[in-house]
């Protein structure tokens, strides 16, 4: 192998230049994590000690402890702002109450995804956005450009942590601390731990029953600490962005910029369930509500190797000799010890085929599911 | 700093190589590039049989993020591949100069290991 293909970025302290760090970044230091670039942000791909499929098996488990601080966070307030935010993006915020979280999607006129976003509804004069670190910026400045008079919008990026505890065992975490644990999947509760103000969200991107928590940028690392001894005291680990990434494909949750991107839409990643089509506008809604009745653009499926091998993403897929789709994420599933993966395929595929996937020049054979790969708890009282 | 035994020879692209007399060679990866791959969990190897060159790929290690090539470090034919790496792929993690092998080379008359490293020169390289 050569050295660029093991090029983990060992950055000191200071971080690679250019590079954003979290409030954690001497946490991960200390932790001995390997380092790497999400979104423009140095952050840990796995922590010394652990790995992924270890990090991986502890969620599954146990529980586990993600910073995901780059995550971007942004306010929308003044009066009327839940309207507004609900005329841009393509999720129905009448559909959920002050207090709940909805996954929703920012187009472009096209139907492309801008961005993949958790919406906050706070109160009708106020949402609270979680956009991906790269994409922030340009979210926020569409809604800028959009926003009618007396509605601001904020980029609070650095302004808040955002630290994941999930894993069956999350709440005994969260309870050791006197944090408020047990509201409904996708509410979120504003608390306050050591006198700090600290907001507990039942979301996260693993299908595991768990938490995010955002506390103030300054306040993070203490939390942090606290979080991580109470994981540690319940088997559990502290887990990088590589473990989010195999527990996230194993449950079929699109990562914008493989599964969702300019060129694959909502329809297209099988993400229509987040889009309220009821809804008078949204951005993007011309083109996407086409190509739905339209019923010809290529599906989101899952892909389970039969054969021994990982796709990866762009693989090209066939059924004979023909091509049928392109992987845009895979990985080996630390779960069921086989290769998986997401790929956009023709209509003419249906679930239950035999298809095979190119991976460099081999042919895997492999099975077509509809995700997820595992079995899903997040949603349990 | 990653385990360099003293005893074996090295390629750049960070696999070992190790005399096993009969003008027959174990290759392996370095303790380094399984620590910098992260939890190996699939390996594909040569075929028993197979002719390879120096320098030629041959062969894959999967980690559950990246997949990086094999280079065979020079002519000659496999007269064995570590079947034990189907089952416990996590072995190159665990034991890179011992369990964790990848196949034995028998050299081609002549050939010797081209560019190799001692310990000393390998460890420079990584600075």
């Amino acid at each position: 192998m050569t050295t660029e293909d093991l090029n983990t970025d060992d950055t000191g302290a200071s971080g690679r230049p250019g590079l954003r760090t979290s409030p954690l970044h001497e946490r991960h230091v200390a932790l001995g994590a390997k380092l790497a670039d999400f979104g423009g942000w140095s952050m840990p791909i796995e922590y010394a000690g652990g790995g992924v499929v270890a990090e991986h098996t502890a969620v599954r488990e146990r529980v586990g402890v993600f910073d995901v601080s780059h995550l971007g966070k942004a306010r929308v307030a003044g009066p009327g702002a839940a309207d507004f935010v609900n005329r841009c993006f393509t999720n129905d915020l009448r559909r959920v109450g002050p207090g709940r979280a909805q996954y929703t999607m920012c187009l472009d006129k096209s139907g492309g995804v801008v961005d993949d976003l958790i919406q906050y509804l706070v109160g009708d004069d106020e949402v609270f956005l979680i956009p991906n670190a790269a994409n922030t910026a340009r979210v926020v400045e569409l809604l800028r450009a959009a926003a009618p008079e007396g509605i601001t919008v904020t980029d609070e990026h650095d302004r808040y942590g955002v630290i994941a505890v999930q894993g069956t065992r999350s709440d005994e975490v969260l309870k050791s601390l006197g944090l408020p644990v047990g509201h409904d999947y996708m509410s979120f509760v504003q608390a306050e731990w050591e006198g700090e103000p600290v907001i507990v969200c039942r979301t996260g991107y693993t299908g595991e029953r768990g938490y995010e928590l955002l506390p103030r940028w300054a306040s993070a690392p203490r939390l942090w600490d606290a979080l991580l001894t109470a994981v540690q005291d319940e088997g559990g680990l502290p887990c990088g962005l590589g473990a989010r990434d195999t527990l996230r494909t194993e449950m079929g949750y699109p990562l914008h910029g493989n599964d969702l991107g300019p060129d694959i839409t909502p329809v297209m990643a099988g993400a229509a369930w987040a889009v309220g089509w009821d809804k008078d506008t949204f951005w993007g809604k011309g083109a996407v509500a086409a190509q739905r009745a339209a019923k010809e653009s290529r599906l989101m499926r899952g892909l389970v190797a039969t054969g021994r091998g990982i796709p990866r993403a762009h693989c090209a897929v066939l059924s004979g000799s023909e091509v049928v789709g392109e992987v845009t994420s895979g990985t080996f599933s630390p779960t069921r010890k086989q290769g998986i993966a997401l790929a956009l395929l023709d209509r003419s595929v249906a679930v239950g085929d035999e298809v095979v996937i190119d991976v460099r020049g081999r042919e895997i054979p492999a099975e077509v599911v509809k995700p997820p790969f595992v079995e899903v708890s997040v949603r349990e009282d | 700093m990653s385990e360099i035994p003293a005893d074996l020879r090295y390629t750049a692209e960070h696999e070992w190589v190790k005399e096993q007399g009969d003008g027959v060679v174990r290759v392996g990866i370095t303790a380094y590039a399984a620590e910098a791959l992260g939890d190996v969990v699939f390996v594909s190897l040569p075929a028993v049989g197979a002719r390879v060159s120096a320098g030629e790929a041959c062969g894959e290690v999967e980690s559950t993020k990246s997949v990086s090539d094999l280079y065979a470090p020079a002519d000659g034919e496999i007269v064995a591949v570590n079947e034990t790496l189907d089952s416990t792929p996590e072995s190159v993690n665990t034991d890179p100069y011992g369990e964790g092998w990848m196949y034995d080379l028998r050299l081609s008359d002549g050939a010797a290991p081209a560019a190799m490293l001692d310990a000393e020169g390998y460890s420079a390289i990584l600075d």
